[in-house]
């Protein structure tokens, strides 16, 4: 395959089913005083994660805050992680108190093992 | 069934309104809750029990009033009323204290035992006498909450090390928010994704929510009965 100035493109291939990470997705709400931003969450996630599990924890987790499921309506989102990190990333989650200055507490609503296993509704899609 | 038997409203150290966490509480998907309230005089004690009253029908979820002993004088009047509230809570952070919990049978829960201490508040002698007396060690969240960086580590050392006795003797074991405002309220599942981490696996850390609360809310119930007279002891 060749880019724009005609060069090739190497693409690593994907790898087999069984070499790959086995992902789970947690779908969230926040209960918050006032409705809060996207960015906000972003920042609030990354700063609980790392002060709690440090940064060689939270590479194992192999955690992604899911911008494109992010529901400003209902306040949901959804976070990636592999399967063996899903209770690190719910205390995690439990730890977060504000968000900007608003007081918050997460509700876990679903976990599952594919996107389309946690039944969203997406009306902002 | 998830419960959380350790919150403070404002009629304590709490900052929030009976209304306001018991509503908190049923949207995070609770079946009940316990106000683990300072006790003061028996009118307070009426008065709580009569807001308890109007709340439970209003937010649709079953609450529990409670009392948290911080001395051995306040644990000795609570014991002699013991039949008037529904659970004994005991603060631990002094080890004489923590002894005498876990060395009376009234008391249902023994909460954050390592509180301000270099060392986790119980050894195997303590843990032995809980198991034996089925008083329950508490898993504190808001101890965990509050923490940060170095003290939170040491924290999480701590409630480790009680968890890993409790394990070995058989001790109840219950997880709790320990909530002083509705804001504070955890998800169950954030209690039990926090046990799994300090030790237990994943049957061990519903039961921290479920079957630990259950069990002392039934024996709640064997208290309410005429025959009951004192731990152990009923009339056949």
């Amino acid at each position: 395959m060749d880019n724009a100035w005609g060069e090739r493109v190497m693409k690593l291939r994907v790898l087999p089913a069984s070499l790959r990470e086995r992902n789970r997705y947690i779908l969230f709400k926040i209960i918050a005083e006032a409705p809060i931003e996207y960015s906000d969450l972003e920042g609030a996630i990354w700063n609980t994660m790392l002060d709690f599990l440090g940064e060689h924890g939270v590479s194992k987790t192999s955690v992604w805050l899911m911008k494109d499921r992010w529901n400003e309506k209902e306040q949901t989102c959804v976070i990636r992680c592999n399967h063996l990190s899903v209770y690190e990333v719910i205390a995690s989650l439990g730890l977060i108190t504000r968000l900007g200055d608003a007081r918050v507490a997460v509700k876990i609503l679903k976990v599952s093992g594919t996107i389309k296993g946690l039944n969203i509704i997406h009306t902002n899609l | 069934m998830y419960f959380d038997l350790h919150v403070h409203s404002a009629f304590s150290e709490g900052e929030s309104s009976l209304r306001e966490i018991a509503t908190q509480a049923k949207l995070l998907g609770y079946n009940g809750i316990c106000f683990a309230e300072y006790f003061k005089n028996k009118d307070k004690m009426n008065e709580i029990k009569q807001e308890i009253k109007q709340v439970e029908k209003e937010a649709m979820i079953k609450i529990f009033l409670g009392f948290e002993a911080r001395n051995s004088n306040e644990l000795k009047k609570l014991v002699k009323l013991r039949r008037e509230y529904d659970v004994l809570l005991v603060r631990g952070y002094d080890l004489a204290l923590n002894r005498l919990a876990v060395e009376t049978p009234e008391v249902d829960i023994l909460t954050h035992p390592e509180l301000n201490r270099k060392d986790s508040g119980l050894n195997h002698v303590l843990v032995r006498e809980a198991a034996k007396n089925n008083v329950a060690i508490e898993i504190n969240f808001r101890n965990i909450l509050l923490n940060n960086k170095g003290s939170r580590s040491i924290v999480l050392k701590h409630i480790a090390q009680n968890i890993k006795l409790c394990k070995k003797y058989k001790a109840p074991m219950i997880s709790c928010s320990g909530a002083i405002s509705h804001w504070q309220l955890k998800d169950p599942k954030v209690l039990i994704s926090m046990a799994m981490m300090l030790g237990l696996d994943i049957k061990q850390a519903k039961e921290t929510v479920s079957t630990t609360p259950e069990s002392i809310i039934k024996q709640i119930k064997e208290r309410c009965s005429e025959k009951w007279i004192m731990p152990g002891v009923k009339e056949l």
